[in-house]
Parts: C-alpha cells; structure tokens; sequence
C-alpha cells in the first residue's frame, strides 16, 4: 500500500485517494486555434512513462482537495507532493 | 424539532461479545449521539474575507489541519482547506452561524439530518478503529479530528477524549446502519455495552 503525503492533512493511506492522471498535460490556451491533433493530445494521448511522473490525485476520503504527486511509475516511490496550484519546479 | 435516530433499527442496548467475567467499567461503550446541530462552514475559493475574529458560541474557527476548537456544547472540527463542521447541543446556534458567516463569502449547510453519529469510550477504542481504518493513529491527540474511511465507509473521526478514549464517528446517514454493524462487530472481540 502507498502512503501519500497530503499537503493539506499530512501522511495518509492510499485508499484515501482518487487517482486522477498525468498532472503535466497542459489545456490549450483560449481563444486559440487549435488543430485536431492537438485537442486529442489534450483529450486521449498519453505516455506510459516508466520512471518520475507528475500525477493528479483526490484526497477524497479526506480533505476533498487535488494534489500533485511526484511518482515512480515503477518502484512506486513517490518524491514530493504539491498543492494543486503550487508550480512544480523541474 | 427532534430529529428520527438514524440507528433505530439497529441500535439495541445491552452487552454483547466477550463481556462475560469482566468488569462493566471496563467494557466499551458504545452509543448513538442523536439531536445535534452539525453545519457545514466552506469559505469560497474567491473570498478574501477574514474568519479569523468570528466568534461562534465563544469559540474562533481555525484553517489548521486535525484541529478542532471546543467547549463543552460545541466543537468546530477542521475538514479541509476553509472548510469546517460545526457539532453543537445548542440547537439555536444556527441564527447565530448564519448572521455571521455572510452568505456573500461563505457557503452555510445544515446537515443535522443527514448524518448518523456513533460514540464509543473505552480503553480499546483506538484498537477497535485500526480494525477498519488505515489512519496511523498514534498521532491522533485530544481534540484532534480526520477524515477517512472504515472498511470503505467515508467517516470523520472526532477524538473527544483519552484516558478514556473517546471519539465520534459521523458519517452520512445512509452508512450510518452498515458502519454501526462494522463498529460493533470489531467490538465484539472486546465485550462492548451499547447504551
């Protein structure tokens, strides 16, 4: 079982959270055009990605809010976790 | 208005598991906590106004996680981010809670009737928890309180007390039946009192 760090609440189980996907993919910016492949890279496209990734997740059973979760796709260690609005710094 | 007990059905008194031979001081306690006023407090996201000198029944609402501001009718417990639940025996609280959360910044629920709430004391309380909840609960101090979850039912944990522990769970109204039956079945391993 993972224990995510929850900016809010503090460490806590994963079966608190939601899982809510990959955190890095950007929306189009408004009032842009925007090409079909662009919208179904927005929408469908992503990496499985075998190392660090940023993800979304919901502390759902707990302070309701979205984070940012730095993980390991393949230990499963996870780095740091971020407020939702918080700018990761690469 | 007096509020129908969310537990009616299943809630009867008397002792259950392994009392037999102990001391009835000793047993858990297990107990519905019925006609409180539960509010919900949620600051919006785009207000900017200060909550910090709100005074309600002489208590000040605190944005810090786990904390819970109490006195003997009221506890305000801390659910997430400007976001707070208010329990009170003092039913007519809730003028007083609308009058000064303005409806301009803040979002004012009452859901006394749609919560069930289940007390238990005793010195195994914590140990019945663990059974069904992943919180770590060493951390968990005197008038501190979480959100989680026990056997998937999402629950708030409200420690009221230790030496005797003591807490209360609340969770929505429709769990209420199926966490009393969680409740007390992993009561049983220790002999419990309903009351």
């Amino acid at each position: 079982m993972l224990y995510i760090n929850c900016p809010h609440c503090g460490m806590r189980s994963q079966n608190e959270f939601s899982y809510g996907g990959d955190a890095s993919v950007k929306r189009p910016s408004l009032n842009k055009e925007v090409s079909d492949q662009e919208w179904d890279n927005f929408v469908y496209n992503r990496k499985s990605l075998r190392g660090k990734h940023l993800e979304l997740w919901q502390h759902i059973s707990g302070c309701r809010q979205w984070i940012k979760v730095e993980r390991d796709t393949s230990t499963h260690e996870i780095f740091r976790t971020f407020k939702a609005d918080e700018e990761v710094a690469k | 208005m007096s509020l129908i007990s969310a537990l009616a059905n299943v809630h009867i008194t008397g002792q259950f598991g392994d009392h037999e031979g102990k001391n009835e001081n000793d047993l858990l306690k297990v107990s519905e906590i019925k006609n409180l006023l539960i509010v919900q407090i949620a600051q919006y996201k785009n207000s900017s106004v200060s909550f910090e000198s709100i005074d309600i029944d002489g208590l000040k609402i605190k944005n810090e996680p786990l904390t819970v501001t109490s006195n003997q009718n009221t506890r305000i417990m801390w659910s997430g981010p400007k976001n707070w639940l208010l329990v009170s025996s003092k039913r007519d609280l809730k003028k007083n809670i609308l009058d000064k959360f303005k409806d301009t910044d803040f979002a004012v629920t009452d859901l006394s009737h749609s919560r069930a709430i289940i007390e238990i004391e005793g010195k195994e309380t914590i140990e019945v928890l663990k059974k069904g909840c992943p919180f770590n609960f060493n951390t968990l101090k005197k008038n501190n309180s979480i959100n989680s979850t026990y056997n998937g039912i999402a629950l708030i944990v409200d420690k009221i007390d230790e030496e005797p522990n003591k807490v209360r769970l609340f969770t929505l109204r429709s769990f209420g039946e199926s966490l009393y039956h969680s409740i007390t079945d992993a009561s049983l391993e220790f002999g419990y009192r309903s009351l």
